[in-house]
Formats: C-alpha cells, structure tokens, sequence
C-alpha cells in the first residue's frame, strides 16, 4: 500500500481513486493507515464475501491474495497485478496516464 | 469411421472443451475487460465508518482496488 501512497499524486491526477481491500477490521485497517501513512481508505472486507466474490482468496492464508485492479470509469477491469507482480504497480500506474483511461 | 462421423466426433470435443473452459473461468477472478463486480465496503476515517461503493466511481473516476493480505504485515 505504501507504493500506492507514493504514486497518488500521480494517480490523483489521472483521475484515479486508490482503494485498498482486506479481511481485517476497519479499526485495525485505519490503524495500520496512521502506521505506515496511508492516506487513502483501507476498506475492510470482514467476512470476506468480496474476497470470494473476486475469486482470491487463499486458503493458505485464510485472507485474500495480494491482487491490485484497476477499473476504468466504464466499471472494466484494465489492468491486473496477481501475488508477487502486485508489489510493484508501476504498471497499474503507468496505466492510468493512458489517454484512454481519462475519458 | 466415415468422414462424416470423425467431423462429427471432433466438433462434440471441440464443443465439450469449451464447456470445461467456461466452467473453469467462471470459478476464477475477473479478467482483463470484465466489468468489476460492485461492493460496498466500509472503512473508519478515524471518527466514523464511512461507506464506499464501487458503482459510486461509474462515469466519474478509474479506481484502483489493492488487495492485501494482512494489516501490519510490509502491506
């Protein structure tokens, strides 16, 4: 998350919102924001129904895998980073400053 | 087997494949081109919990949406 807080002006200026998702509280999500200074939501899926609902969640780790979207202003999926590429989103960001993602 | 029968056969695997393909991404993530499935998810801005709908961003704005796997964890 913190690469993304480190992308967001850039991201902000496309036209991007930053959500991040996972199962913990909402409570411990905010905490966690303050810790590493995450100013965007950190959204809590308790329960995990859209972890299950986007078909990533691991049974490994009984929480979902590390996976980042991105979802043009038409509601489609654009770009998808899965487990290890998902540390990186140089490419989600990158992505965003297409000329067609800012219609 | 008549020419008939092996075209036949071949296109009831082609046909039955297909089905098993279908099957296998329905089970899966989204793809690339998909239309996001919509949530509503809360978060706490540090007096409230506020909720946030996907669908909200329609027409307006891209969302980038990062799932990890645990709070205080490298995130």
């Amino acid at each position: 998350m913190q690469a993304f807080q480190q992308n967001l002006k850039t991201l902000e200026a496309a036209d991007t919102q930053v959500l991040g998702v996972s199962m913990d509280s909402a409570f411990a999500n905010k905490a966690f924001a303050d810790q590493i200074g995450v100013t965007f939501p950190l959204l809590s899926d308790w329960g995990g129904k859209v972890t299950h609902e986007y078909g990533i969640y691991k049974d490994e780790y009984q929480a979902p895998r590390r996976v980042n979207f991105l979802i043009g202003k038409d509601g489609k999926i654009m770009e998808e980073q899965v487990d290890k590429d998902a540390i990186d989103p140089t490419k989600i960001v990158d992505a965003c400053q297409r000329p067609k993602m800012k219609n | 087997m008549s020419r008939k029968s092996a075209l036949a056969a071949g296109l009831l695997l082609v046909m039955t494949a297909s089905l098993f393909a279908q099957k296998k991404e329905d089970s899966g993530m989204p793809k690339v081109g998909d239309v996001a499935p919509d949530f509503t998810l809360k978060y706490f801005d540090g007096s409230n919990l506020k909720d946030v709908k996907l669908s909200d961003y329609r027409g307006k704005k891209n969302v980038v949406v990062g799932f990890y796997i645990f709070a205080f964890t490298g995130g």
